[in-house]
């Protein structure tokens, strides 16, 4: 017993400050929100009020994850990432137009998973980067043309590979952070992480309240995203730009670096927002799954960080190689 | 011992595994949590159906509910015998039934059997899986069951997806999402004929499919 009381004092102490920092202040905001939202709910009772304490359990449980991947020792948060690249996987793949006969290639796809997973946790980079891209998809079209059946075949070869790359290629960049080092920086990967998704989040925020502030002037992608407007958008990429100035002690990036990176987040977040808003207006459906209330499937949730993750990425990789 | 074992064995290994990994979603399963002794009656596209069915049964009803299925499938090899009698709980019976054959009971009397025990049962009243996403029309045998056990209820499941899951005469499960959607159970009247009745429980599965979701019922095109 006290040798888990210790254990547990000694990974408390692990926690480097700036993170704990972070947390408390991500949890001391998420409990303030759950007791404003719960007493809105009780004297206001309707749809707006039920929906906005979907969203925030849904943050809840976003935040306890995060802390997870975070805090906890490598393979945890590596097993969640996985975990969730295969949700998403298997969303993606359930709304897809598929054939009967791409059923072994779709297969294939999830047990690609763990390996994309297990290169990114052992940081081996080539074949972190060609796995996918290259094996993955040299592999799932012959296996395509293997099953005999031709019709359509052109069509499920553009479309399963992208689904991989979207959903596992791309997300397995956030666990491939633990392996980037930078001269006088402690935070490592955790730092990295928490930016990144921190920036994609309160960027999502910005541009809706500042889309609903100003009023619905005009809009950017009318067909696509109704809500959007040129004067949120741009606003919204400022305040990003702000909040990653502000939060930069989490990370070895100069004040310069930290502006590119929050804008690169912010315009990566509005576009990987847009591009599954345009797939699944093609497909005729809302939401892609419901496992966080209010927030639809994990895609929903996910679409803005799942381009900025791998972008960001690169280019850290590219100041980490300078410094 | 199996009383303990296979609620124990669903609950730690099945219903994770068909959750988790295969992405099974329950709906509105506490319908079943102020039923008694219920008939279950659901589409049929694959025999993930029968496993899915039995997973999310609440532990109480799990012992007492019996998929029925056919014998002449299921009995052909002993693994798939004891594996269907003993994890699924299904009870075997004969499809095809030689026109002069006196010595058997018949299916129905067998199943009513098992009703007057204070059994529920599960069918699949569509006799056999069939084209995914088509439902095609109820046998008769399950009005005839509610019709002479009168104050049974029944409840309406509609499974959404498991023909792309496992299609029929395939071996390889793919995770896809699916669901089991439970309706509101339903005690027929007994004063009505058997069609009616037959009409009641074809309308009650039909009225939980939803337009929106033909295309998790199945594949593009092949």
């Amino acid at each position: 017993m006290t040798r888990r009381i210790e254990k547990m004092i000694r990974w408390y102490n692990s926690i480097p400050e700036e993170i704990k920092l972070v947390f408390l202040f991500v949890f001391a905001l998420l409990i303030l929100t759950s007791i404003i939202f719960y007493i809105l709910d009780k004297t206001i009772h309707n749809h707006l009020t039920s929906d906005l304490i979907k969203r925030n359990n849904s943050w809840w449980k976003i935040a306890i994850g995060v802390f997870i991947i975070g805090t906890f020792p490598r393979i945890y948060g590596t097993i969640i990432v996985a975990f969730i690249s295969f949700s998403t996987l298997r969303e993606m793949l359930s709304i897809s137009p598929l054939r009967a006969s791409d059923r072994l290639a779709i297969f294939l796809c999830y047990l690609a998973v763990p390996i994309q997973f297990h290169l990114a946790y052992v940081g081996f980079y080539n074949g972190f980067i060609i796995f996918i891209t290259l094996i993955m998809f040299i592999i799932i079209p012959i296996i395509l043309m293997l099953s005999g059946s031709t019709k359509g075949i052109g069509r499920s070869m553009s479309i399963i590979p992208s689904i991989l790359l979207v959903t596992v290629y791309m997300p397995s960049h956030l666990m491939m952070l633990f392996h980037l080092e930078f001269k006088d920086f402690l935070l490592g990967g955790t730092g990295l992480l928490l930016y990144v998704i921190i920036l994609a989040s309160f960027n999502d925020i910005f541009q809706y309240i500042w889309g609903k502030l100003l009023g619905n002037k005009k809009k950017m992608l009318p067909k696509i995203v109704p809500d959007r407007t040129y004067g949120g958008f741009l606003l919204g990429l400022i305040s990003t730009a702000g909040l990653a100035i502000l939060i930069r002690f989490l990370t070895p990036f100069t004040f310069w670096q930290a502006i590119l990176l929050g804008t690169v987040i912010g315009i990566c977040g509005f576009f990987g927002d847009a591009l599954l808003q345009a797939i699944k207006r093609d497909l005729k459906i809302r939401d892609t799954g419901s496992v966080l209330p209010g927030h639809g499937g994990f895609l929903d949730r996910l679409d803005s960080l799942i381009i900025a993750i791998p972008i960001y990425y690169h280019i850290i990789r590219y100041i980490a190689n300078l410094s | 011992m199996k009383r303990i074992l296979i609620p124990l064995f669903y609950a730690t290994l099945v219903r994770p595994w068909l959750k988790y990994i295969i992405g099974v979603r329950f709906e509105n399963v506490k319908t079943l949590r102020e039923a008694k002794q219920f008939i279950i009656i659901a589409n049929h596209n694959s025999h993930f159906d029968t496993v899915s069915m039995m997973a999310s049964l609440p532990p109480k009803h799990f012992l007492n509910t019996h998929p029925v299925a056919a014998g002449d499938y299921f009995s052909k090899t002993k693994v798939l015998d004891w594996v269907s009698k003993n994890i699924l709980n299904t009870i075997h019976i004969n499809r095809k039934r030689e026109p002069g054959q006196t010595g058997q009971p018949s299916t129905i009397d067998v199943l009513n059997g098992l009703l007057k025990q204070g059994k529920s049962l599960v069918l699949f009243p569509e006799g056999s899986r069939g084209e995914p996403g088509v439902m095609s029309d109820f046998k008769s045998g399950i009005a005839v069951l509610l019709k002479r056990n009168p104050g049974l209820p029944f409840i309406p499941v509609y499974l959404v997806g498991f023909g792309r899951v496992l299609p029929k005469d395939k071996t390889l499960i793919v995770p896809l999402n699916c669901k089991v959607r439970y309706g509101e159970s339903i005690i027929p009247d007994p004063t009505k004929s058997v069609e009616e009745i037959l009409e009641l429980t074809q309308d009650a599965v039909l009225s939980l499919r939803k337009r929106d979701e033909r295309r998790y019922d199945k594949f593009a095109f092949n």
